[in-house]
């Protein structure tokens, strides 16, 4: 429990340093803040990964072990590189802007750095974001729970690619009926309360169009308008691996979603009051950053579509805001 | 060796309007001895550039031999702004490095975060008189007046060291420039930046080559930045950079124009036993050097300091922990930033010894051979001229010994990040935030 603790407490100060790192003299540090990244990633990963009963977990992390909890020594698990296939949250979450084919010319690279911040930080933000509305996710989960079949999986790695879009989409949801039918679909995660196919995770696809149309589909070759890159087999295995823990988690979590989400939120919320209501020139650099689009003033301000920022949770905006 | 105090700290910002209350501008940034040692430049936040030169054998004044003495203050960088990216450009002075004397005068590099200026220190001792056309203020004379010639002559006269700006290299970074470092052909020099590395000719400034990039295509999946490069020291081929991995990589100009193949590559693999949240942080390597004899270099992470042979490229031949005892303290130390600062490291003149700093206006030096090492500090109780430097005890654990000091009652304000040992002798120079400290091995 201390370890999800200490774990949150980085998440929030790191969030902090990235936040103030916008206005230090001298433009955003490349370097600081992708080390300031890669702590928040390691401590979201700790935090995911630790199934603490008194708080509501979305099920282990992408890992597929679960880290040894040694006391003092949260071990991060084998972090997943930049490198790696994205981060599905990231990409999910978080489309991405609008960048020019800038040839690598000094100046006009330049609106990189801060960019690069935002596109760095975004990643583990996104993952960050996903702890809070998989709980969202959650509350949809039961009715999707019955319409699954056998072959679907379980909520192991739902935490990351279906949290974003059904935060997003609390209304727009399709009902269960629908997913029924997108039950036996072959591509997973579709018939997850309205959550894109996790091929479709991969892709910078605008989130807030896509899932409605897929539970329709029910396939991961997702309708027209929202691309989605060819199969990717890796994601199925790792589906599959997490099932069993994931569905008990799944089960037993039920009787306690409500209760719970308002306890998440009022965790991370409690977190960032200060960043929310900060003083008028922060708040209305956050509300500036969500009506720019990629194309924001700010540099590297905000990769997400207006609409879907008016659906998120205030904990998920100030991370936007960054 | 005992360490005597032979400059009492000369203040840094003692020009400045507020001496008792230091400022952000007087922060000493970086610290380097020229070739010969006489001349020692610092730069410091505020963009200014301080010379210190060292006094000559003066059989009047036995003692006075080796002191450092200010020799000449210019402001090398301003502050600038960027119109298109709306961002402030600092004017602090990242890095100097000397190029080797071939005249009279003095040349150096100073960069900020992206303009690398090469200045001219020269000194002028005489000056002309007796002007046909102009009397001695300057004033044009009356041709009428003039009713005989004469030939100019040389007067000596205080005095005066000039500054000026022969090269000015910029927009060439679009990411903040760490490092620079002179070739040892003379004529080229490399800058680098978190991403990208360029050679530049220090004649040409109005181009450069980009010899290593590490720009990833796509933005998101960025996983290292550069933090360090160095030219080798008789090579002129050969450049080493660091990274925020803990690894270096060595590149071979002659293999390819752009070195993004690695020639060698250095790491040493890490001990799963002591992961933690800051694992990458502390193993980001802070500072890169070679020895002077070009057989080794020296890496700085937070934690330690590595010497490596260019020839292993495995692990490192030897390692020393700098200030271990921070290790459990390393949540504390994000908190409030201080793992974050880059600390650097030099060579002594043999290779036979290392010096880094520390906090608490600590620094520490190892030597090599003897396999010892000891802890210092550079501070002004200490440091009473000709007083010898005892050393010091961070107490970390158990019961507090007399005059050690316990590892919750350390100053993080008081870093020590720039040191710079003379090319030849035993003279250090230690930067304790505004305040250069000046010390040399006791001499019986």
């Amino acid at each position: 429990m201390e370890f999800k603790l200490e774990a949150h407490r980085i998440v929030s100060i790191s969030l902090g340093k990235i936040y103030n790192s916008r206005v230090q003299r001298g433009g955003i540090k490349l370097h600081k803040n992708l080390l300031v990244s890669l702590v928040l990633r390691s401590a979201r990963q700790v935090y995911l990964s630790d199934p603490c009963p008194g708080l509501y977990l979305a099920g282990p992390a992408g890992t597929p072990a679960p880290p040894p909890q040694q006391p003092g020594e949260p071990a991060a698990g084998p972090p997943a590189g930049w490198g790696e296939p994205p981060p599905p949250a990231a990409r999910a979450a978080w489309p991405e802007p609008e960048r020019p084919a800038v040839p690598d010319a000094p100046w006009v690279g330049g609106a990189e750095p801060t960019a690069t911040v935002t596109g760095a930080a975004d990643a583990p933000q996104g993952r960050a974001a996903d702890a809070a509305e998989a709980a969202w996710g959650r509350v949809e989960g039961p009715r999707e729970a019955a319409a699954r079949g056998a072959g679907s999986p379980a909520g192991g790695s739902d935490a990351f690619p279906e949290a974003p879009q059904a935060a997003r989409r609390p209304c727009a949801c399709p009902s269960g009926g629908e997913d029924r039918r997108g039950a036996a679909a072959a591509s997973p995660g579709a018939d997850r309360r309205c959550a894109p196919p996790p091929s479709a995770d991969e892709s910078p696809a605008p989130p807030a169009v896509c899932p409605r149309k897929r539970g329709a589909a029910g396939v991961g070759g997702g309708p027209a308008g929202c691309p989605a890159p060819g199969s990717t087999p890796l994601k199925k295995p790792r589906r599959n691996l997490e099932e069993q823990p994931g569905r008990e988690e799944d089960d037993g979590a039920e009787e306690m979603e409500t209760g719970n989400v308002a306890n998440l939120i009022s965790i991370f919320g409690s977190s960032f009051s200060g960043l929310l209501r900060k003083s008028s020139g922060g708040g209305r650099e956050e509300e500036e950053g969500e009506e720019s689009g990629p194309e924001a003033a700010e540099p590297g301000q905000i990769c997400c579509d207006k609409p879907v920022l008016r659906d998120m949770n205030p904990w998920s905006t100030a991370i936007v805001a960054f | 060796c005992g360490l005597l105090c032979l400059a009492a700290s000369s203040q840094h910002g003692v020009l400045r309007d507020h001496p008792g209350v230091p400022s952000t501008a007087d922060i000493i940034s970086t610290v380097e001895f020229n070739y010969s040692g006489d001349l020692l430049a610092t730069g410091d936040k505020g963009g200014r550039v301080v010379i210190f030169q060292r006094e000559q054998e003066n059989k009047s004044r036995p003692h006075s031999r080796g002191e450092y003495n200010v020799y000449s203050t210019f402001q090398s960088h301003e502050p600038e702004f960027d119109y298109l990216k709306s961002l402030e450009i600092e004017e602090k002075i990242n890095k100097i490095r000397w190029l080797p004397q071939q005249n009279a005068a003095h040349f150096l590099l100073s960069t900020n975060d992206k303009t690398i200026k090469l200045w001219k220190i020269s000194e002028r001792d005489k000056r002309a008189e007796g002007y046909n056309l102009k009397d001695e203020d300057g004033r044009l004379r009356d041709p009428f007046r003039i009713t005989a010639l004469r030939v100019p002559i040389l007067k000596p006269m205080d005095l005066m060291v000039e500054a000026s700006p022969r090269r000015i290299f910029a927009n060439a970074h679009t990411y903040h420039i760490n490092s620079i470092s002179v070739n040892s052909d003379h004529e080229t020099y490399l800058s680098a930046d978190d991403l990208r590395i360029n050679l530049w000719h220090l004649e040409i400034t109005d181009r450069s080559f980009n010899i290593v990039d590490m720009k990833p295509a796509n933005m998101e999946e960025l996983a290292e930045v550069i933090t360090a490069a160095e030219f080798h020291p008789h090579q002129c081929n050969v450049l080493v950079y660091s990274s925020s991995k803990g690894t270096v990589r060595l590149c071979d100009m002659r293999s390819s124009a752009l070195c993004d193949r690695h020639s060698k590559f250095f790491e040493e693999p890490e001990d799963p036993s002591s992961r933690s949240f800051f694992s990458e942080i502390i193993s980001s390597i802070s500072d890169v050097k070679f020895s002077h004899s070009g057989r080794y270099m020296m890496t700085r992470d937070y934690l330690s300091v590595k010497v490596w042979d260019l020839n292993m490229e495995s692990r490192p031949v030897e390692t020393h922990q700098v200030h271990e005892y921070l290790r459990s303290k390393l949540c504390s130390l994000y908190e409030n930033d201080c793992i974050f600062d880059k600390f650097e490291c030099c060579w002594n003149g043999s290779d036979s010894a290392i010096m880094t700093g520390s906090y608490n206006n600590f620094f520490r030096m190892f030597d090599r051979n003897a396999r010892r090492d000891v802890t210092l500090e550079a501070s002004r109780e200490n440091s009473k001229p000709r007083a010898s430097l005892k050393p010091r005890k961070v107490c970390t654990g158990g019961k507090r010994k007399k005059d050690e000091i316990s590892v919750d009652s350390l100053d993080f304000n008081k870093k020590i990040l720039h040191t710079a040992w003379h090319p030849l002798e035993n003279i250090i120079a230690v930067a304790a935030t505004n305040n250069l400290y000046i010390f040399q091995d006791k001499v019986n």
